[in-house]
Order: structure tokens, then C-alpha cells, then sequence
């Protein structure tokens, strides 16, 4: 099976710093892929440059078996990739609805628009009970739900997740999991950055561990959960 | 000693050739761009003019051809004096600077250093000589002379009241105090004054004020020009206020004329009218054949003015020395320009010159006099 | 009473303009973090635009039509010629970008039209006025008024209502985000300047009508103007411009009515007094921008 998404020797540079340093990893069709590891290691970088946020220095991507490592960001939501940044970054002075629409910028076909809309009301309610509100009125938890949400909305075949449960209250992280879960069983490929591991743990098939802009450790998530590697990482050894 | 005294008599002859075959070379310090172009640039388009007709002729008395040294001071006075200090170290016998007062002055010490004289282009600040010593010269009637000569029209008409707007941003906007100096001398009565910025822009405010007054003024003296001039004058017909409205040669500009009703009846005072058979029509019928277009001003007759007046200056000085040129200017008279006679001399380096009062008639100018102002009653230069 | 109301007038009148000239700078720089300098060169090329025409004979209301499109297609050149290849430079080097622009135009009017200010053929309509109630009011106050309303209630209604002008407002708060969305980030710049040149349009009509006349220098006072009143309000906000501009109006107009006559020859500092006055007390505008909010929590 071709992977979904393939990145070799992504490099990442800001100015003089080598926040990624060549890394080789795969997103396969229907998986949710999780990258671990701490603070700095490169993982954000990474799913940044996956979306041309970043320019990449060195390396290659392909999305589909297209090569898009120096696609403008703005095209890669009409072919299929979205990110939800950390820390969320709703539009906070446009309403709930204003927000979603954005998510549909770049769609032109009506049909798949109301499907859309339908899709993402259905999954969050709260977001259609809210849909007049200003974004930025909305608890750190909905807020959440409104920035998946507008991701959702162009009906991607990959949803990149950067820290999604952070900062969250503990009953939201569980929603936000079981989101996850949901939407894998819908069909959408799913890259994540968490730093909550043991959740991680639990909901990826594959995991890949950075450290220091390398990819230290990686495996399925059934092995590395028992071995106890990515503790290892963390506290700094190899 | 027989072969020392040789020498000599050669060096002499030598240099008497040389003077002969000598060129008079005009530095321009001029504004080609920038918020002074509007006014020099005309004066300098009538500079070439004069230039181009007397080297025809084999130069100022047929054998010293004009060589004139152009620089674009950018109407900034910091590169006003630089280029004042370029012209005069390539040895420039006069200097020509800005319209405005405030540039020319910042070329004062140099002027005064070098010993080489100086006329602006168009300034009409009585301050303008007074500041800048001997070696500075104006080329246009004073504000002080142009405010008596309406003041004495406005009170001759009738009108007992008036009103002021002036600017203290520049010497040239605060004429409307001397005009308010001499109505007042004649008898008139001031009801106030108002002050405005240079492209203030908006005027309702002012006007507003003035048509609450009652009874209203009489006259209404400004000295702003474009683009306030037009602005004031429509706020203030709008707000309802039908006094008589006079300004200055600021004013004498294509705009004016096309204002419609709004500028129907406005006098202003300027440095000539184009009567039939005078030096004026002559010379607008020449800007029109060497330009192509006909003269939307008359700056550019006051441009070929100015090197009428250096001719005059360099005939009667026989040398093209800068020196000789000074003494010469300050002792002219009677100089026949394009607009008017001119004579410096007796005078502090400000031109007596005639003023020509005009009305906007139907869109059209409309000579109203050519009055002489009565001495005694002009006001001594006003430092602002 | 009957003066404070003609003043109020005159003060919502002025204002108005100033709030379109803010708006126009504030659209732009909420969207690429540029003071367009250049603005009042926008201005500028929409009062020539009204000389020409009214020259050519056109009836006005074409000419005045002629004169925002031509504004609106002015900036949208200029953008696409002089800004887009320093769209990612820092702050200053647009900045510097933009007085260049701003420079050649000037001199390019210099030499190309006239140094000479040149005279606009205006409906005599625009110098009239009409009595209401005890008092006077002139046209062109009027007009000045009516088109600031209907350019506020466009835009007002085009911002929220519109997917391109939502989709600015989302840029504007977030760009990184907004791109993401697949918001193309040329068409939402170009949006912008093409907005900022209508409003720019619409301001030069106004302002040239009051005047009279045309000249290469014209643009810088309204461009001070509207910088001044944009960072009064709150730069890059939209609504803050609108306050700005309003807030300046009456702060001139009051002062140019009220204040003693002995004062009169400090109005301006005065005037400039009070808005750094406001923006001691609020430094941030009188409604700072949300992306600034943003980066501050």
C-alpha cells in the first residue's frame, strides 16, 4: 500500500537554527499517526512545514503521490491536508458560523458545502446552538471544537492535529480523543502532535518519537507502549 | 624693469580680452520639484526665455552671452544652501534662489560670505532683503506694498469694515496684517481675524464664524492661495457670507478663474495685467510661440523680469564681476520688465514696482486699476 | 445653539471624510502590516481623473465614477507592482516602500501633467447651499455626509456579509490560519487594496470638490490626516479608523469654533495635544486592532 503521506529528509531551519533535521516518516491511508516527544524536538516544525507554513530547507514531501514539499499553504486545503494549529487560533471576531465558512473558502460545489455543513453541525451541536456568537466568547473547549470543526469543513483526507487536548479541561481531552477515534472510523487519516503520551498511546496505530529535530524512536503503538522507549526519550536517553 | 612693464601691459590685455569674450554665468537655485515648483518653475520657464533672446543677439550689450548653472534644490532649504554653496565655488557671477522667503534666507550666509548677489525668484516678503543683507535682492512688488494698494482700493470703494485670514506658517500668508494695519489707518473698522494652517483643507468651521457676525464685514482680506484660497472662498459663499473678497497674487492662477460663482467678483492685487500694446501682451504673445501653449501665469513674466533686471545691472556695471553687479542692481532704475518699470534704487533691495489690481469677472480677468500706493501710508516690514 | 448645530455639521462632515481616508490606510494595514504612504498619491490620481474628465465635457456623475474606479484599479497595480515583492519584508522596508511609491508619483505628476496645480471644472451645484430650518448648509457638506454613510453601510455589510470580505477580516486577525482555509493570500491583498482604492476614490471626490483644484502635492495632507486618525483609533481596526476619523473632525472643527481667539494660531498643537492626550489613556486606540488583543493575551 502507498502511504497517504510521505516526508524524506524534511529539514526545517529558522535563521541560523535547525529545528528539523532530516526526517523520514509515512502517514498510511486511514491511520492516526502520532509524533511524540519534548518540547522543542521538532515535532510542531514538522507538521508546519508539512503545510507550508514553513519553508522547507531541505527534503521532500508527497501528499497522494504528488509533490507538494513547496506547495503555497493555501493550496493544500483544496488538495486534501488541513492543519488545526496550537492553540486553536479561531477567528475570535468572526461568529461561530463566519469561522465554519472559512472552513469552505475553497470549495466551489454547493452540494459538498451543505454536506459539509451538515457533518460538522452534526458532530458538534454546540457549535450550531452557537453558530451567531463571536468566536472568541466561546470556552477554551468549544473553541476547540470550532477549530477542528473548520477543518473539517473542506472534507479533508488528512487532518493534521497540533496539540489538540492541551490546555483543555480532563472531560474535554476524553471528548477530543474520542473525536479522533470517530473521525478515524469515518475514513480521515489523522497526523498528531500531542504531549499527552498515554492517550496517544492508546488511540495511534504508529508513533514516531522526536528528539532534538531526529526522529529517535518509532514503531506501532502496541510495542512502543509496553517497551517503554518513549519514557526513555523523554528523559533524555536514547 | 623695460621687460616687468611689457609683461604687464600683456597680462592687461590679455584679461581685457578675456572680459570681452566673457560670459555672464547665472546660478539657479531654484525648486524644479517639490511644494515651491508650482512658482518657480514659471519664473524659470521666463528666465529661459529672456536667456534664449538676448544670447541671439550676441549676449547682454551684444557681446556677453548668458551661461546659466541649473540646480534642483527640491524646495528644501538645507539643499537650497547646498546648491547655493555649489554655485558660487564654480564661480557663478549672480545667484537666483527660491520663491519663498524662508529657503532664500537659508542661502543668506553664503550669499553674504561670497560676496555674490542674490535674487529670488518671486518672494514678496519686505523681510526678505531686510534679513538677508546687501547682496540680497527681491524680485517682486512687497506683501506690504500689495496690502496698502488694496487696503487704499477697498476704502476708496466704500467699504468701512473688514475682516482677516491669515497664516503665520510663512512670511508671504501674514500679508493680511498689513492690510488690517492700513484700513485700519484710513479709518476702517477690523471685526477680527481668523488663522488657518496651509492646507488646512477644510474652512466651514472659519466661515461658519464669520457668517454668525452681524452685521457682516464688509470686506474679507486673505492672502491664501491654492488649495486653501478656493476652499475658504467656497465654505465661506456656502455659509452665506457675500462681502467682498480680497487676495493677493497667490491667487492669479487657472483656478481662480474657473470657480464659477463662487469667485465671481473677487479682487486681488498682483505683478502685472495684460493690457493692449503693453510689454505684458508682448511678452505672452512670445511665451505662447517658444512654449506652444499659451501663459497660465504671470510668473513667467516675472521670470524674464528678473533677467532683465541683471542686464540692466551688468550694462551699467561694464564687468560681469559679482561685486559690480551688486552695487549696479541697487542702483537701477527704471528698468523696463515685461510686467512693469523696475527700480531698486533708494530702496532696502525690494523693488518699487507696479501693482495691478484685478477683478474675476464672468471667468475672465478684469483690470480694475493700477494704482500707486501713497507712501506714507505702507507699513514698515513686519517681522513675524 | 444654532452655531454648536452648524459647527456639529461641518464636524460630521470633515469627519466623515477623515474616516473613509483611515479606513482605506487601516484596510490594508490589518491585512499586510503596511502604512500605505502612497495612499494620498491614490487621491491624487482620482483628482486628475476629475480634471481631465470635467475638461473632456463628461457629465459629473460618470466623471466622479470614472475617478473611484480609476483609484480602485490604481491600487491594485500598485500592489501588484511595487508591494508584492516586499510582502514578506519587515515592517520598515514596506514602509520605505511605500513613501518611494509615494515620491515617484509625485514627481512623475511633476513632470509629466504640471507643477502647477490645476483647476477642476466643478457642478455649480457643489458650491450652492440649502436652508434648513435657521440654518445654512452647503452642499458639498452634504454630499460629504450622504456619501460616508453609504460607504460605511457597504462596507459594513460587505465585511460581515461577504464571503471575500469575511474572509478579510479572518486574514486580517490571522493570516497564517486563514491561508491554511485555502484563502488565497494575492486575492484577499488585492481585495484589500482594491477596497482601500474605492474608499480612496470616494475621499478624493469629496476632498477635490472642496478645493477646487489639483495638484502633484495633494496627497500628503490627507494621507497625515489619515494616518493620525487611523492610529487615534486603533491601527488596523477597521471600526477604530471609522472612530478616528470622526474623533479628528471634531476635535479640528470644535477647536477651530470655540477656541478663544488668542488660542486660535495654537490650534493645532492643541489638536495634536489631545489626541496624544487620548493615546496616553488608551495606547492602543480608541478600539485597538483584535490581532493586537491576540498577541498581547
Amino acid at each position: 500500500m502507498t502511504p497517504l503521506l510521505t516526508s524524506s529528509s524534511l529539514q526545517v531551519r529558522y535563521g541560523p537554527v535547525e529545528a528539523v533535521r532530516g526526517v523520514d516518516f509515512e502517514i498510511g491511508e486511514g491511520e492516526i499517526v502520532a509524533f511524540l516527544g519534548a518540547n522543542g524536538a521538532g515535532k510542531s516544525s514538522t507538521l508546519n512545514a508539512l503545510v507550508g507554513l514553513v519553508p522547507v530547507a531541505g527534503g521532500k514531501v508527497a501528499f497522494a503521490g504528488k509533490d507538494i514539499t513547496d506547495a503555497p499553504a493555501e493550496t493544500l486545503a483544496p488538495a486534501g491536508i488541513t492543519l488545526v494549529p496550537e492553540g486553536r487560533r479561531v477567528f475570535g471576531t468572526l461568529s461561530v458560523a463566519d469561522n465554519l465558512k472559512m472552513g469552505v473558502y475553497a470549495i466551489r460545489d454547493k452540494e459538498r458545502i451543505a454536506a459539509a455543513w451538515d457533518r460538522v453541525y452534526s458532530l458538534f451541536p454546540i457549535l450550531f446552538e452557537r453558530r451567531e456568537q463571536f468566536a472568541g466568547t466561546l470556552s477554551g473547549g468549544q473553541q476547540q471544537m470550532l477549530a477542528i470543526g473548520r477543518a473539517l469543513m473542506c472534507e479533508p483526507r488528512l487532518l493534521l492535529l497540533d496539540e489538540p487536548s492541551l490546555g483543555l479541561a480532563p472531560k474535554i481531552v476524553d471528548q477530543v480523543f474520542e473525536l479522533m477515534e470517530t473521525l478515524r472510523r469515518q475514513g480521515v487519516t489523522l497526523g498528531v502532535v500531542e504531549q499527552n503520551v498515554a492517550r496517544s498511546l492508546e488511540i495511534a496505530d504508529r508513533v514516531y518519537v522526536l528528539a532534538g529535530g531526529r526522529i529517535a524512536t518509532q514503531g506501532s503503538a502496541a510495542e512502543l507502549a509496553t517497551s517503554g522507549q518513549v519514557q526513555n526519550v523523554y528523559l533524555g536517553g536514547e | 624693469m623695460k621687460r616687468l612693464l611689457s609683461t604687464t601691459a600683456l597680462i592687461a590685455m590679455a584679461t581685457a580680452t578675456t572680459a570681452s569674450a566673457e560670459t555672464l554665468r547665472i546660478g539657479l537655485a531654484t525648486a524644479q520639484t517639490g511644494g515651491l515648483a508650482p512658482y518657480d518653475a514659471p519664473v524659470i520657464e521666463g528666465v529661459h526665455i529672456a536667456v534664449d533672446e538676448i544670447n541671439a543677439t550676441g549676449g547682454i550689450g551684444g557681446t556677453t552671452p548668458i551661461e546659466l548653472v541649473e540646480r534642483d534644490v527640491r524646495s528644501d532649504p538645507a539643499q537650497t544652501s547646498i546648491a547655493a554653496q555649489e554655485l558660487v565655488d564654480d564661480g557663478v557671477s549672480v545667484l537666483v534662489l527660491p520663491c519663498d522667503a524662508d529657503p532664500a534666507l537659508a542661502a543668506i550666509g553664503i550669499v553674504a560670505a561670497a560676496q555674490v548677489p542674490a535674487i529670488s525668484t518671486c518672494a514678496s516678503s519686505p523681510t526678505l532683503p531686510l534679513i538677508g543683507g546687501d547682496y540680497m535682492f527681491a524680485n517682486f512688488p512687497g506683501d506690504n506694498v500689495q496690502a496698502t494698494v488694496s487696503a487704499e482700493w477697498a476704502w476708496g470703494e466704500g467699504m468701512k469694515t473688514g475682516y482677516i485670514l491669515y497664516s503665520p506658517d510663512t512670511q508671504y500668508t501674514t500679508m493680511p496684517l498689513y492690510f488690517a494695519e492700513v484700513f485700519e489707518k484710513l479709518g476702517g473698522q477690523m471685526l477680527g481675524e481668523d488663522t488657518y494652517s496651509i492646507g488646512q483643507q477644510d474652512f466651514s468651521a472659519i466661515t461658519t464664524r464669520i457668517a454668525a457676525l452681524s452685521p457682516q464685514p464688509d470686506v474679507v482680506m486673505t492672502s491664501a492661495y491654492e488649495p486653501d484660497f478656493p476652499s475658504f472662498l467656497k465654505a465661506l459663499r456656502a455659509a452665506g457670507v457675500t462681502s467682498q473678497v480680497i487676495g493677493s497674487d497667490g491667487i492669479d492662477s487657472p483656478t481662480t478663474f474657473s470657480l464659477g460663482d463662487a469667485a465671481e467678483g473677487v479682487v486681488f492685487s498682483t505683478a502685472g495685467h495684460a493690457t493692449p500694446g503693453s510689454p505684458l501682451e508682448a511678452f505672452n504673445a512670445k511665451y505662447e510661440e517658444v512654449m506652444g501653449h499659451p501663459t497660465e501665469t504671470v510668473f513667467n513674466a516675472v521670470g524674464y523680469d528678473l533677467i532683465k533686471v541683471i542686464e540692466a545691472a551688468a550694462l551699467a556695471a561694464g564687468s560681469t564681476e559679482p561685486q559690480a553687479l551688486r552695487d549696479a542692481i541697487a542702483d537701477l532704475e527704471n528698468v523696463q520688465g515685461a510686467t512693469s518699470m523696475i527700480t531698486y534704487k533708494g530702496t532696502d533691495g525690494m523693488p518699487v514696482r507696479q501693482v495691478s489690481l484685478i477683478r474675476v469677472k464672468g471667468g475672465e480677468r478684469e483690470l480694475v486699476g493700477q494704482p500707486s500706493p501713497t507712501a506714507d501710508l505702507v507699513p514698515a516690514a513686519r517681522m513675524q | 445653539m444654532e452655531i454648536l448645530l452648524q459647527q456639529t455639521v461641518n464636524a460630521f462632515a470633515l469627519g466623515g471624510t477623515y474616516a473613509l481616508l483611515a479606513l482605506g490606510l487601516a484596510i490594508v494595514f490589518s491585512i499586510m502590516g503596511l502604512i500605505n504612504f502612497a495612499h494620498g498619491e491614490l487621491m491624487t490620481i482620482g483628482g486628475y481623473v476629475l480634471m481631465y474628465c470635467g475638461l473632456a465635457g463628461l457629465p459629473f456623475a460618470l466623471t466622479v465614477g470614472l475617478a473611484i474606479l480609476s483609484t480602485t484599479l490604481a491600487a491594485m497595480l500598485m500592489e501588484r507592482i511595487a508591494f508584492r515583492p516586499v510582502r514578506n519584508a519587515s515592517g520598515a522596508t514596506m514602509l520605505i516602500t511605500s513613501f518611494a511609491v509615494s515620491m515617484i508619483l509625485q514627481v512623475l505628476f511633476q513632470n509629466f501633467i504640471s507643477v502647477r496645480s490645476q483647476p477642476v471644472l466643478l457642478p455649480q451645484l457643489l458650491s450652492d447651499s440649502v436652508r434648513v430650518g435657521g440654518f445654512i448648509i452647503g452642499v458639498n457638506k452634504l454630499l460629504a455626509i450622504a456619501a460616508t454613510v453609504v460607504m460605511l453601510v457597504f462596507l459594513d455589510w460587505f465585511m460581515k456579509h461577504q464571503k471575500t470580505g469575511i474572509a478579510m477580516r479572518a486574514a486580517a486577525e490571522d493570516f497564517a490560519v486563514a491561508r491554511l482555509m485555502g484563502i488565497r493570500a494575492n486575492s484577499v491583498i488585492a481585495g484589500a487594496f482594491a477596497l482601500s482604492g474605492l474608499l480612496a476614490g470616494v475621499a478624493a471626490v469629496l476632498w477635490v470638490s472642496q478645493r477646487a483644484s489639483v495638484d502633484p502635492l495633494m496627497g500628503f495632507t490627507p494621507v497625515l490626516k489619515a494616518f493620525i486618525a487611523a492610529i487615534l483609533g486603533g491601527l488596523g481596526s477597521l471600526r477604530g479608523a471609522v472612530a478616528g476619523g470622526f474623533a479628528l473632525g471634531f476635535i479640528e472643527i470644535y477647536l477651530a469654533a470655540f477656541l478663544p481667539a488668542a488660542w486660535q494660531e495654537f490650534r493645532d498643537p492643541i489638536g495634536l495635544g489631545i489626541v496624544v492626550g487620548v493615546l496616553l489613556l488608551r495606547p492602543n486606540g480608541l478600539i485597538p486592532a483584535a490581532s493586537l488583543k491576540a498577541q498581547k493575551v
